[in-house]
């Protein structure tokens, strides 16, 4: 079974260069559980990384201190006791000074973590600012995780303490996912079937259950926006909700078995899901079309091998910040990452029993996690892009492919701008 | 060696020879016009586009070359929303 489309030669396949790693710590003798870092994050201001470490410990990480800690001492980067150093309660003003590691204790195994601003990303159409920022003082940062038990613990990531305990769900949290928009408010995905919205900035009111989902909801995204939300779960289920009205948009059908991870283009305009059934779809979430396939086993397998152990199960989809390139993560041990014009990776990387990537902000880098506990971390290929695709991106980001459609431009342009060529 | 581009609101661009064959379809159109002579310069008329939004269609090759094969960091090509739609269409024509 092949791992490329049969015209591409394998060998012409570049890999990437690695930056560097971080290996998990020994376990400590009471933790019975193993080391499963079923999750990475990148801070959305780029100032921190956050890396469950398993033994139900995360590690928050100053992300340009560890770019240079790589840089300088080569690719390993060992973590030694002494740098380590426990959450504080009453820290100063950590914003001021540079910032610091934190390791934290959450008490039960760590399935997802996702980190919130309130402060909006930068280029997403923004509602309601003002009334958000009234409500602090200052910038927040903070740190969701979701555990074992069905809590989501939520802590403050420049003071390492705790904030918020949200108990709801009756089953692991899958998955977390704040809004881009500053709004701090935060999307739970849950082996209960249900998706939750809470409301941080009200102290963590549950404002909505999503129900719809007839088996494990295994991540969400949300849109650039805002303003959709996508769910993927067991059993195929691809669904997008609206978050303004919190009623679901529509099922997209095409996967052959459970679709497990989620993430929208910068733009918004493109969706991407990775499946057990060996294939990465890019979607356009407006109407639901598929509009490229990204194949992990060759042949394709037929669906009864796709709906089962094929052993080629993809776990894991990011897209990058430039809106070109997509890393997909797959069993058969690379890391892959792809251009959303070819059908075959321009770039691959070796990585055995990976679990997680994610693009870091500025998204020259990509981390990935292991079973094991580790992060691997490689550079990102970097293309100039081209003016259309800047133009395309811009438009793109407020204007759905309906009213695209309905633009008064020549048919080469308007399928350009549809992302169908 | 240069050539010189006119846009919609007369508004004269001397652009580097180099930069704008990057394009192929502006090269058939300078093979067109006939040979070079030392320093004379062609004129290619874009007569359909505005000056601000030809100003960053004839910006971009300069991007382009000065980051393509670098592996410092690229910086954001900075492209203002509101000339998206006009800048699509211009830079359609170069492909660029």
């Amino acid at each position: 079974m092949a791992s490329f489309p049969p015209r591409v030669n394998e060998k012409e396949i570049v890999r990437s260069r690695t930056i560097g790693e971080l290996l998990a710590p020994a376990a400590p003798f009471d933790k019975k559980c193993g080391r499963e870092n079923w999750t990475v994050a990148f801070a959305p201001d780029g100032s921190y990384f956050a890396w469950s470490q398993g033994h139900r410990t995360v590690k928050l990480v100053p992300w340009s201190q560890c770019l240079k800690n790589f840089l300088l001492h080569g690719t390993k980067n060992i973590t030694n006791s002494s740098s380590l150093r426990l959450s504080r309660q009453n820290s100063d003003g950590g914003q001021k000074n540079k910032p610091r590691e934190h390791i934290i204790d959450c008490g039960d195994i760590v399935w997802s973590l996702a980190f919130g601003s309130s402060v909006p990303e930068k280029q997403s159409r923004c509602v309601n600012i003002e009334w958000h920022r009234f409500r602090f003082g200052q910038d927040q940062l903070l740190l969701a995780t979701g555990l074992n038990n069905g809590r989501i613990k939520i802590w403050d990531v420049y003071t390492g303490k705790l904030l918020l305990n949200l108990v709801d769900h009756t089953e692991v949290v899958r998955d977390l996912t704040f809004a881009p928009d500053g709004s701090l408010i935060l999307v739970s995905a849950s082996r209960d079937k249900t998706l939750r919205v809470w409301d941080l900035k009200d102290d963590g009111n549950m404002m909505k259950v999503l129900r719809g989902h007839q088996n494990w909801v295994y991540s969400c995204a949300f849109s650039p926006d805002s303003s959709m939300l996508c769910s993927v779960g067991a059993s195929k289920a691809v669904f997008l909700w609206n978050m303004d009205k919190y009623t679901m948009i529509r099922k997209l059908e095409g996967h052959h078995h459970d679709v497990v991870a989620c993430d929208f283009s910068p733009d918004g305009a493109l969706l991407a899901t990775a499946s057990y059934d060996t294939r990465v779809y890019i979607w356009d979430p407006h109407n639901g079309d598929i509009l490229m396939e990204f194949g992990h086993l060759f042949p394709p397998p037929t669906p009864i091998f796709a709906g089962g152990a094929n052993d080629r199960w993809v776990r894991s989809v990011s897209f990058s910040h430039d809106g070109l390139h997509v890393a997909s993560l797959a069993d058969d041990k690379m890391v892959r990452f792809w251009r959303i014009d070819e059908d075959y990776p321009v770039q691959v990387a070796p990585l055995s029993n990976g679990l997680c990537c994610a693009f870091s902000t500025d998204g020259s880098v990509l981390a990935a996690g292991t079973h094991d506990g580790s992060v691997y971390f490689w550079a990102t290929p970097r293309q100039v892009p081209s003016l259309q695709h800047l133009c395309r991106m811009s438009i793109r980001r407020v204007m759905p492919t309906q009213e695209v459609q309905e633009l008064p431009i020549p048919s080469k342009v308007l399928e350009f701008l549809s992302y169908r060529i | 060696m240069y050539v010189k581009s006119v846009s919609l609101d007369d508004h004269e661009f001397i652009i580097k020879r180099q930069h704008v064959l990057m394009s192929r379809m502006i090269k058939a159109i300078l093979r067109g016009l006939g040979q070079f002579a030392e320093n004379e310069i062609k004129e290619v008329s874009f007569r359909v586009n505005s000056s601000h939004v030809l100003a960053k269609v004839h910006a971009c090759p300069s991007y382009v070359v000065g980051y393509t094969n670098n592996s410092t960091e690229i910086p954001e090509f900075p492209t203002a929303p509101k000339i998206a739609g006009e800048l699509l269409m211009a830079a359609n024509f170069p492909d660029c």
